[in-house]
């Protein structure tokens, strides 16, 4: 598939190659730091529409409210931000989709499966980065009139309307972003000069197109594809076309990558701290491909190993395919082995060796669970086990 | 997902005005889906399968106060590798009982399937209070759910669960939280503890 694709990449990566070079020196910032508008009706009342979506997103059960993971995604936002970052209010939403978006009041919406399928702080970097381009290049106002120019009827389907249409807060909120999807010229501005705050702000400006290597990889290990591409990939170009595209636009201007990639600290601890709650919404998703190409990459860039063996433990386990067992309970021995294991951990070992009719093992393995998870909500069950002979 | 659906047709119903809702009242008392049996007390209305399109063949939703308040579903005989509800795209990769599942995986398997019974990506969904539960003869569990959506309000709920011939039996009660969740929560939970099998 992708060898009967290449010329066909190549042709518009060579195409958007020169399209660029002529035009790079004049992508840049389109307003100023604390820009609100003034004059002009439509941006007026575009910035009002998304002003009432911002206050019904800040009462959304879904946002993370969690002050380390807002400091350390907020500390990036502000580094690449530079002198616009008081523009910018950044809202972690609990997704594990990957997605980040941002409006033209400087809305910005950061979804938590962004998190996990990045490396390092450098890629969350480049997707804030490119979100910023967009801001300061005020896309979302340019999307609004040329739809206006476009509506030959004089039926233009505005906003207003769509606030009318039932959907509220983040609804609302994906429903006005849908419409108002960026074209392929506005993308490649917003990557040109994402790249660019990037390099500004002293993150690796190769994490660009490397966000979009492990997209491509997680949507080839997918076992079950979804029914429509997440919200960020509908609204962008064919992801293999630009991550070649940034892949040589980034080389010819910043030079070759460095050989070894290391994920830095701030990141890792940062993703060891949120670890639970981040991969049990991804569990969640049943979509097992997707979770064991994540669990790769967690176990190369040094996430905690007994963390990262229970999921794969988890996963395992869920997917109950012939043999997952086997595997299971061998991660789950291993994470426990690694000193740091969460005590679901010896709960899930001693439910395998239920099944294995190992019944002492099992209940060896419950205790140690009650033992370090006194207060757990299904001690009646376990104790129901531990009573059993 | 399902629920917005479900919103869907409840608004093209209100909106042409033509469409016969056709809730029928559920009889206090004994009633089955298909072998799940269960005691109902008043005031519990059966919905029409129009309003639960993804809902398995056999399945029934009762509710009180209408579908996107709350509501009581009953899932019979879910067979070796069959999912919950009806997933028409085969998109929505949705987890498939297990005949030898335990009570952890029966709760993770539900767990899972409301997530995208709600939407995935839409909601996060956590169950707590796993607790065995006899069901007549058989053994089971019950746990509790609670539900935070996106642009809704919270969900809560109760669930039972048990395995018989190989076939999983499960009853949800569902209620937007906290004034219809606890309005029915205890008539609800007396009805999923009253579930066996038919003889």
């Amino acid at each position: 598939m992708i060898h009967r694709a290449a010329p066909a990449i190549a042709l518009v990566v060579l195409a958007m190659s020169a399209s660029v070079a002529t035009d790079e020196e004049e992508i840049g910032h389109l307003i100023p730091p604390g820009y609100t508008p003034e004059q002009e009706a439509d941006e007026k009342g575009l910035w009002a529409e998304f002003e009432e979506i911002e206050l019904q997103l800040r009462k959304s059960a879904l946002l993370v409210e969690d002050v380390y993971l807002n400091d350390y995604i907020k500390g990036i936002v502000c580094r690449v931000a530079g002198p616009y970052c008081a523009d910018f209010r950044v809202y972690i939403m609990r997704n594990p989709g990957f997605n980040a978006s941002m409006t033209a009041t400087g809305m910005m919406q950061i979804w938590t499966g962004l998190i996990t399928r990045a490396s390092s702080s450098d890629e969350i970097a480049a997707v804030v980065g490119h979100e910023i381009a967009h801001y300061t290049r005020l896309h979302s106002l340019q999307k609004l009139r040329d739809m206006k120019k476009k509506s030959a009827t004089g039926a233009f389907f505005d906003l207003i309307l769509i606030a009318a249409t039932g959907y509220s807060g983040v609804g609302q909120a994906a429903a006005i972003m849908s419409m108002l999807s960026f074209s392929r010229e506005q993308e490649t501005e917003a990557d040109i000069l994402g790249a660019r705050l990037l390099a500004q702000a002293q993150y690796d400006p190769h994490a660009s197109y490397r966000v979009w290597q492990k997209l491509i990889a997680e949507e080839k290990a997918a076992v079950v594809k979804r029914e429509e591409p997440t919200a960020f990939s509908r609204t962008h170009p064919d992801a293999e076309v630009r991550m070649q595209y940034l892949k040589s636009w980034v080389t010819a201007h910043y030079g070759e990558p460095d050989v070894e990639i290391v994920a830095d600290k701030p990141f890792v601890d940062m993703l060891n701290a949120n670890y639970l709650f981040l991969m049990e919404d991804q569990i969640d998703t049943n979509r097992f491909g997707r979770t064991r190409e994540m669990l790769e990459r967690h176990a190369e860039i040094g996430v905690e190993p007994s963390l990262v063996r229970y999921f794969y433990g988890e996963m395992f386990r869920q997917r109950g395919e012939p043999g997952d067992e086997d595997l299971a309970m061998a991660a789950y021995r291993h994470s426990i082995e690694g000193g740091n294991p969460p005590p679901q951990a010896y709960k899930n070992l001693g439910y395998l060796h239920l099944k294995n009719n190992e019944l002492e093992k099992a209940q060896n393995n419950f205790r140690l669970y009650l033992e370090l998870e006194p207060d757990a909500s299904d001690r009646a069950m376990i104790e129901f086990y531990l009573e059993e002979s | 997902m399902i629920i917005r659906r479900i919103l869907l047709l409840v608004a093209i119903g209100t909106i042409t005005g033509c469409v016969a809702t056709g809730y029928t009242l559920v009889q206090p008392g004994p009633n089955a889906a298909q072998e799940l049996r269960v005691t109902a007390d008043n005031g519990w209305n059966l919905a029409p399968t129009m309003m639960t399109p993804a809902a398995r063949t056999g399945t029934q939703t009762w509710t009180q106060d209408g579908l996107l308040l709350d509501r009581l579903v009953l899932i019979p005989a879910v067979p070796d590798g069959g999912t919950l509800f009806i997933d028409r795209s085969n998109t929505a990769a949705l987890p498939m009982f297990r005949k030898n599942m335990l009570p952890n995986e029966i709760e993770e398997l539900i767990e899972s399937t409301l997530v995208k019974y709600f939407g995935e990506g839409q909601a996060t969904v956590s169950t707590s209070n796993l607790r065995p539960q006899m069901y007549g003869e058989q053994r089971g569990v019950m746990f509790d759910l609670s539900a935070q959506l996106s642009d809704s309000p919270d969900y809560r709920g109760t669930i039972g669960a048990f395995i018989a011939n190989d076939k999983l039996y499960t009853i949800w009660y569902i209620a937007a939280h906290p004034h219809y969740h606890d309005k029915h929560s205890q008539r609800a939970e007396a009805i999923i503890k009253s579930a066996a099998l038919v003889n």
